[in-house]
């Protein structure tokens, strides 16, 4: 007999605000975080718009208030920050040894590194700069957050691009299951860095207005920068210390596309495959969905392949879907657990969240997202999913308690 | 009945001849480090056109994960589990390179999709067309026992076959160079691999390497069982005996029937001092190194257990490897202990089947 995989806090800092209360409110009122790039220092800044942190990193670094300052990046201030709210929620002591510490990021602590990186090469970097060598690996968030909270059973770090943090959240769920880990701590943080901005104008798949998946219009992405982390519990866990549960994992499946390295299949393969395991692993058919929180990056070739896989798996009628990232952007690393902490605030209050910004179905796959927040709602079960670079594809499906 | 993981086809590719045979007959001496990877030719494995795109790293892997999976008779694994300590460094300097020297006018699209840390994974994924689960794991030290320990749920508890998981990581001039302070690298160039767990100046021996390894729950001939695997961040030296002997009762070991012990010393004498509780837990083992052939660096614990597997499988050791006299002979169980600067602690349990 598997453990049922209970949710029993979430935490999350984004641009919608830095704390669940503030993401909540901007998500019910349809106030989208994505807005022109003020913060980050990037030659970019009037081209493309970006859903920023709007903190710099001394008033972030007093928000968070680690014990020591020194070396903190970005990322693992915004990671601290959430999981802080995390476990302030579910009150739990993390310093134990069933409790593990699995987080995710695509880029860690980039934002300090790519300013320090030619004076370290040069060997001129100054004692103020000096503290943010080894930051570089993402690795390095999931140490420091664990070593400030005095985690020292299991701690690991997931870096499969996009899909990474709802990667961490399965990797929670099947430890507890196993009864590995009885409480595990999962999520991800990715903060903006000039090194993330280039390389998706790179590729040039940004788009210099704001995004609008699943349109017929749309022309790309938004990067968003964000951390949200979920504290995972066994039922036996929860039950023996009465603690309360806020929503269930109750699925999850990752499957890889093996069609190209940054680019989706036509018919999203990948993506179908994934959905309809996590379905079957919860036990689920498709109609005991009742909202779909979508990738939908707002990119031409990820809504067009999404797409095609709801309508594979859903028929031309699928349950309300919604991408948020239409409010805070594309968080990458994070993304997956943004999105989960905003499934369970979809559960907790019965809505379906507001797909910004859509106008025309795509020719190609017409289906229609949720256009304005949904509310009075009776949501059993929720599907999430996650899709990345390298194929990587990722659903998780959240329940009702 | 409890469902068991045995290691049914392995690869390396390191420092030593250790690529596409089971044991390393000759062990090559190096004056210098850090040390580099004896890299095979890609052709057998893919396309040279695709190949000319692949970075070192992805190169590497790719080559002994595909190597893991033929030596094992397998053609499509149940899932595809990477680690690595931090992925595609030469792909991420060329494109800070290319960002910061022209203040962000010219960007390098191949650069910025090979740093992404789980292409390794994601080529794998294409050169078998696999749709399987396929995870990247990156926690420095604790990258390959953690990947490790994902096989294993996969095996034993979710009824999961034919797992390729492992490790791989290269080691670039610059980032040799400009981490030889907060790595504590050896200072000096010349170093005497085979020689260096006798130096008394702090550092260690760099290296790289590359090692894969196919799980399953159906044991083949020349089979090793993988008992246990296990990780702990920032615990003390002397707690990894009561863990060790924890992860021993739970593969249904006792401390005495462990007859090799493979332990993590890189030549630097305090980090090396760290594996004095667990020496002294097992007298009667066979103790010996790995990272006098390797060289240090974050998955070097996945050659760790690839030369402990190569040990029980053919039952030798090279005499390089051996600390404590005791000779080859055939070993039975083999524990493998390795820390990362004191930080990372991990261990990993075989049992000859």
């Amino acid at each position: 007999m598997t453990e049922r995989v209970h949710i029993s806090g979430i935490g999350i800092i984004s641009a919608l605000g830095n704390n669940v209360e503030a993401n909540l409110d901007a998500l019910l009122n349809e106030r989208t975080g994505i807005a022109s790039i003020t913060r980050l220092q990037t030659r970019h800044h009037e081209l493309y718009p970006a859903a920023e942190v709007k903190l710099d990193h001394n008033d972030l670094a007093k928000l968070v208030a680690p014990k020591s300052i020194r070396g903190w990046s970005r990322t693992a201030l915004l990671g601290l920050q959430a999981v802080h709210e995390a476990l302030a929620q579910a009150g739990i002591d993390p310093a134990h040894p069933r409790t593990g510490l699995i987080s995710a990021s695509t880029s860690g602590g980039m934002d300090r590194s790519e300013s320090i990186y030619k004076q370290l090469l040069n060997d001129t970097l100054d004692a103020e700069q000096e503290q943010y060598v080894g930051t570089h690996d993402p690795g390095e968030h999931t140490e420091r957050i664990a070593a400030e909270l005095g985690i020292n059973g299991f701690i690991t770090t997931i870096s499969t691009a996009c899909s990474s943090s709802a990667n961490a959240i399965m990797l929670g769920s099947r430890s507890i299951r196993s009864g590995k880990l009885d409480v595990a701590i999962v999520g991800g943080s990715d903060a903006l860095s000039r090194f993330t901005v280039n390389g998706f104008h790179s590729l040039m798949i940004l788009d210099r207005e704001l995004c609008k998946p699943f349109d017929e219009h749309r022309q790309g992405l938004n990067l968003g920068e964000a951390a949200a982390y979920l504290v995972l519990e066994s039922e036996s866990h929860l039950k023996a210390r009465k603690g309360k549960s806020l929503a269930c994992v109750s699925g999850h499946a990752n499957t890889n596309d093996a069609f190209h390295i940054t680019a989706s299949s036509p018919n999203g393969d990948g993506a179908y495959l994934a959905m309809q395991q996590a379905l079957q692993s919860a036990g689920l058919m498709p109609g005991d969905i009742r909202y779909i929180n979508v990738h939908g990056t707002g990119t031409h070739n990820n809504d067009l392949s999404e797409g095609r896989a709801l309508q594979r798996l859903f028929g031309s009628a699928p349950p309300p879907f919604s991408s948020t990232k239409t409010f805070t952007g594309h968080t990458l690393g994070a993304a997956g657990a943004v999105e989960a902490v905003f499934a369970v605030l979809a559960i907790q209050h019965g809505v379906s969240f507001a797909n910004l910004r859509f106008q025309d179905p795509m020719t190609e796959a017409p289906l229609i997202p949720v256009r304005h927040t949904l509310r009075d709602q009776r949501i059993d079960h929720i599907l999430s999913n996650s899709f990345g670079f390298g194929g990587n594809n990722t659903s998780l499906v959240l329940s009702a308690s | 009945m409890k469902v068991r993981a045995y290691i049914t086809g392995a690869s390396a590719i390191s420092p030593q001849p250790t690529f596409d045979r089971d044991a390393v007959e000759h062990v090559v001496a190096y004056t210098t480090h850090p040390l580099n990877v004896i890299l095979p030719d890609i052709a057998k494995f893919v396309d040279p056109v695709r190949a000319r795109r692949m970075t070192r790293h992805t190169r590497m892997g790719l080559m002994a994960a595909m190597n893991s999976l033929q030596r094992a008779g397998v053609e499509q694994p149940g899932a595809i589990i990477v680690a690595t300590g931090d992925g595609c460094k030469d792909s991420v300097a060329k494109f800070l390179d290319n960002m910061i020297d022209h203040d962000e006018a010219v960007a390098n699209p191949t650069a910025f999709i090979g740093s992404t840390h789980n292409s390794l994974a994601g080529q794998i994924a294409m050169a078998l067309n696999s749709k399987a689960y396929n995870y990247t794991y990156l926690q420095r030290g604790a990258s390959f026992p953690t990947a490790l320990l994902d096989g294993l749920l996969k095996v034993r508890e979710e009824g999961e076959r034919n797992v390729v998981v492992g490790a791989a990581d290269v080691i670039t001039p610059d980032f040799f160079r400009t981490h030889r302070r907060s790595w504590l690298w050896k200072k000096r160039d010349q170093v005497d691999n085979l020689e260096v767990l006798q130096s008394t100046d702090p550092g260690a021996l760099a290296g790289e390497g590359s090692a894969f390894f196919v799980l399953d729950s159906v044991p083949s001939s020349k089979t090793v069982e993988l008992l246990g695997v296990d990780s702990f961040f920032c615990v003390q030296a002397e707690d990894m005996v009561g863990r060790a002997e924890r992860l021993l009762a739970a593969g249904g070991k006792q401390p005495e029937d462990v007859d090799l012990l493979m332990i993590g010393l890189n030549g630097d004498p305090a980090e090396d001092r760290a594996y004095d509780p667990i020496r002294k837990r097992f007298p009667n083992a066979t103790v010996a190194c790995y990272k006098p052939l390797c060289g240090e660096f974050y998955t070097a614990n996945a050659l760790g257990l690839w030369f402990a597997w190569s040990a029980v499988v053919s039952g030798a050791l090279p005499k390089e490897m051996v600390l404590n006299g005791r000779g080859a002979g055939g070993f039975a169980t083999a524990l493998i202990c390795d820390h990362f600067q004191m930080k990372d602690h991990s261990l990993m349990l075989l049992g000859a089947s």
